[in-house]
């Protein structure tokens, strides 16, 4: 297989077995967790559970200063891997396209110079969530294999979107259709990694908050 | 409780795994920073006591018993097991290195609630027979005597003559259609009688109807802080039978951290039914009080003081104003602790732990954390809400030559009451 | 002197003394109940409470020595409790009262203090039995207060 066969493979067939496998298991997943069901809370309550669910679905996104002096450059990391990450995969022109071919709609995208840095940051922000994770002895110990197979199947796409864009290593065309797999062996992976947590993180922020807000307390 | 076994723990387990449970496993991206909101890490360096790791054998069974996939790896025999290794190795994880304090569930960025794993989790322990001797002890003489520590209703009877002939109070004993039932820790009864003195001249003063129930004077949920629901919902359900005969409006919980999430929010579903009556914590009724112009203090502590939060009425309570509140009324001086409120530190005794001898000298150990908080900050006087945190600080501060003297809330705040009719010959 | 017979003529009267004779007097209390705790840090502490003019590291020593006590006599959550163990814990505090820094008693003078756990002590050993010598404390209490202000 050539280059422009491995792409058009990529771009047709594989996208979308890829998607299909992505879609129905995380479906899987998030239903695995709904049926267990959860029990009714019959004490008085204090406050609104959908108040604390909702207040809690936001709260998270910031550290409580206590855990944040103990490890100021692992949070801020955090911050930029996932925040790069989402500029890099929503606000480059081609994936908009993409995208647009999906939603039936598109918004504006950034600069295509300013996300090749961002790009770059993210990597390098990766390289740094790994070096942190093999020298923590908290995270090291709690790490297992999953999390290495997460690290690795999201550094692919970005590593080989930065050097298709670059021109580095490979053909233009080979570096794409090996940044499409990569996508495609992203997506794939996920829903069987710790990587369902884009989408759980919100049951177990709601879950928590719910019972939070009816209590009356900080959460 | 039946004779236990590592497939009934496993079963219990099970369970215990609801989808609140299901999705904090599938959230979890393994970051640590729950270890960095605990004190048995943070004061030991030892990253066993990272919060997530203590539920690992949870998740075991979660990912085996309810995932597809983890069907699948288990099939192909590549997950790891749980059986009596794994319970023998985790069982001081689960009882002896953690207090159910809360901060781990407060600082998880994807919102996993540990601490509730961990209440969870020590329902297979116990039913597995890997729970702390001082535990069973504790919940075999709770159901059977009706207080984890033996006493019983002559000795609460004893005290309560000693209370009257000293202050001329009475305490009433199934006093039907009283307007609160008050409640009554072991370590308070033993330990710190003062607390009864306390609230009965408090009562007297605000002009109140309040009653002790003969069959239920005892708050402490030893089932809770072993983990076995049916124990648990035993001593609920006697504390919901008196407090129904009595006809009473509202139960007042008193200065115990667990006895108050036991009663105020596992207790309805711990019988299956919404109570007929209130439940409040002393000091939340003793802000009532003092906001309605019931009962009025005179004079204040000048000395330095600050207050230490008992994890289970502050975070998990939601009570954490109301005895600031009381305190700046009676404190000239008050100041506060770096974590304070919310994100306070735990005494490092609750939950269990101080009722579990082997694990005194890890306790000891988490108490640094404390010790820290106050060597910052420089205080005459230590004031907490919890007979068990006020132990467990005492012995902390006694092995690290601190002399701090340690007072109750409630005990303060009696002392500075304002009363009509001083003295009853 | 008038007699002592009742806990407001006690209040009044403990309320004259100077912190020292406060101490002193509640050293008597503690020593009307010593039988009832086996620690012999009690009765070294009831010597310090008693003395004159000593050296503050010989006070906060005692101090140590009796919290200890204390710390030690109590009962532990969800132990099977003993009442006549734990009277051993109420006359330790009792003790401790005695060696209390003038500052800390929060309008309670030390006499006081030592005079509620003693009674305290004996209560304990009501708990198991029905023998009810509360009042028979509180009696003696007031005898040795008329004693001690005769003399």
């Amino acid at each position: 297989m050539d280059a422009n066969e491995l792409l058009a493979w990529a771009r047709g067939p594989g996208f979308d077995i890829a998607l299909t496998i992505f879609v129905a298991g995380m479906l899987l997943r998030l239903l695995e967790v709904l049926a267990l069901g959860n029990k009714p809370d019959l004490s008085p309550p204090r406050g609104s559970g959908p108040k604390g669910a909702v207040q809690t679905l936001l709260s998270r996104n910031l550290p409580r200063k206590a855990v944040f002096d103990r490890e100021p450059l692992r949070i801020i990391n955090g911050y930029v891997l996932h925040i790069g990450f989402f500029i890099v995969l929503f606000l480059y022109g081609p994936h908009i396209v993409l995208f647009e071919s999906f939603l039936g709609f598109g918004w504006p995208a950034l600069p295509s110079g300013m996300i090749d840095a961002v790009g770059a940051i993210t990597i390098l922000s990766l390289i740094a969530a790994l070096v942190f994770r093999l020298n923590n002895k908290v995270i090291r110990f709690i790490s297992t294999k999953d999390d290495y197979v997460a690290w690795t199947v999201t550094l692919l796409p970005l590593l080989t979107g930065y050097m298709a864009y670059n021109h580095l290593v490979a053909s233009y065309t080979m570096m794409l259709a090996l940044h499409l797999l990569s996508v495609e062996l992203l997506l794939v992976v996920a829903p069987f990694t710790k990587l369902t947590h884009m989408f759980s993180f919100a049951m177990a922020r709601w879950y928590q908050g719910y019972q939070a807000g009816r209590r009356g307390v900080e959460s | 409780m039946s004779a236990p076994s590592v497939e009934k723990g496993i079963q219990a387990i099970k369970g215990q795994i609801d989808a609140p449970v299901a999705s904090f496993f599938s959230a979890c991206v393994h970051c640590g920073l729950c270890a960095e909101a605990c004190l048995f890490y943070t004061e030991t360096g030892d990253p066993k006591y990272t919060p997530i790791n203590k539920v690992e054998p949870m998740r075991r069974i979660w990912e085996r018993e309810y995932t597809l996939f983890g069907k699948a790896k288990a099939a192909l025999g590549l997950s790891k097991k749980v059986d009596a290794d794994t319970f023998a190795e985790w069982e001081t994880l689960v009882y002896d290195g953690c207090t159910m304090c809360g901060r781990c569930s407060l600082v998880c960025p994807v919102g996993n609630d540990i601490s509730d794993m961990i209440r969870k989790i020590r329902e297979g322990f116990a039913a597995a027979g890997y729970a702390p001797e001082g535990l069973i002890g504790a919940s075999t003489r709770a159901v059977e005597i009706g207080s984890p520590m033996g006493v019983k209703l002559p000795a609460v009877q004893a005290q309560i003559k000693h209370l009257q002939k000293n202050t001329g109070l009475d305490v009433p004993i199934d006093a039907k259609g009283a307007e609160y039932l008050v409640l009554l820790s072991s370590m308070e009864i033993m330990n710190f009688p003062e607390y009864l003195e306390a609230i009965a001249r408090i009562m007297h003063q605000a002009g109140k109807t309040w009653t002790i129930a003969s069959k239920a004077f005892e708050a402490t949920n030893s089932g809770i802080q072993i983990g076995v629901s049916d124990i648990a919902k035993l001593l609920v359900s006697r504390v919901v039978d008196a407090a129904d005969e009595l006809g009473v409006k509202t139960v007042i919980s008193p200065e115990c951290g667990h006895a108050f999430t036991a009663i105020r929010w596992d207790g309805a579903n711990l019988i299956g039914r919404p109570y007929g009556f209130e439940v409040k914590h002393i000091l939340e009724v003793l802000d009532e009080f003092v906001k309605q112009g019931l009962i009025k203090t005179a004079g204040m502590e000048d000395a330095k003081l600050t207050y230490h939060d008992p994890c289970q009425i502050a975070r998990k309570g939601g009570v954490v104003e109301q005895p600031r509140d009381l305190l700046n009324r009676i404190a000239s001086n008050f100041v506060e602790m770096e974590d304070a409120g919310e994100m306070n530190w735990c005494c490092g005794g609750g939950g269990g732990v101080s009722a579990n001898e082997r694990a005194d000298e890890l306790k000891l150990t988490a108490f640094n954390r404390k010790k820290a908080q106050l060597q910052a900050l420089g205080v005459d006087t230590l004031v907490t809400a919890c007979a068990n945190c006020r132990l467990t600080l005492e012995e902390g501060l006694e092995e690290n030559n601190m002399d701090i003297p340690i007072v109750g809330l409630t005990e303060m705040l009696a002392e500075h009451l304002v009363e009509d009719d001083k003295e009853k010959a | 002197m008038s007699t002592i017979g009742n806990d407001k003529q006690l209040r009044e009267a403990l309320n004259g003394l100077n912190p020292h004779q406060q101490r002193v007097l509640g050293a008597r209390f503690v020593e009307n109940v010593l039988s009832l705790s086996d620690d012999p840090r009690v009765a070294q502490s009831l010597v310090v409470a008693r003395g004159i003019d000593l050296a503050e590291d010989v006070v906060n020593l005692a101090r140590r020595n009796i919290k200890a006590a204390c710390l030690e006599a109590h009962t532990r959550c969800g132990a099977d409790g003993e009442w006549t163990d734990q009277a051993g814990y109420f006359v330790a505090r009792a003790a401790e009262a005695c060696l209390e820094p003038e500052g800390r008693s929060q309008g309670k003078g030390a006499a006081w203090k030592a005079a509620m756990s003693a009674r305290m002590a004996r209560t304990c050993l009501a708990a198991d039995s029905d023998e009810d010598a509360h009042d028979t404390e509180s009696q003696a209490q007031y005898q040795i207060l008329t004693s001690y202000l005769d003399a």
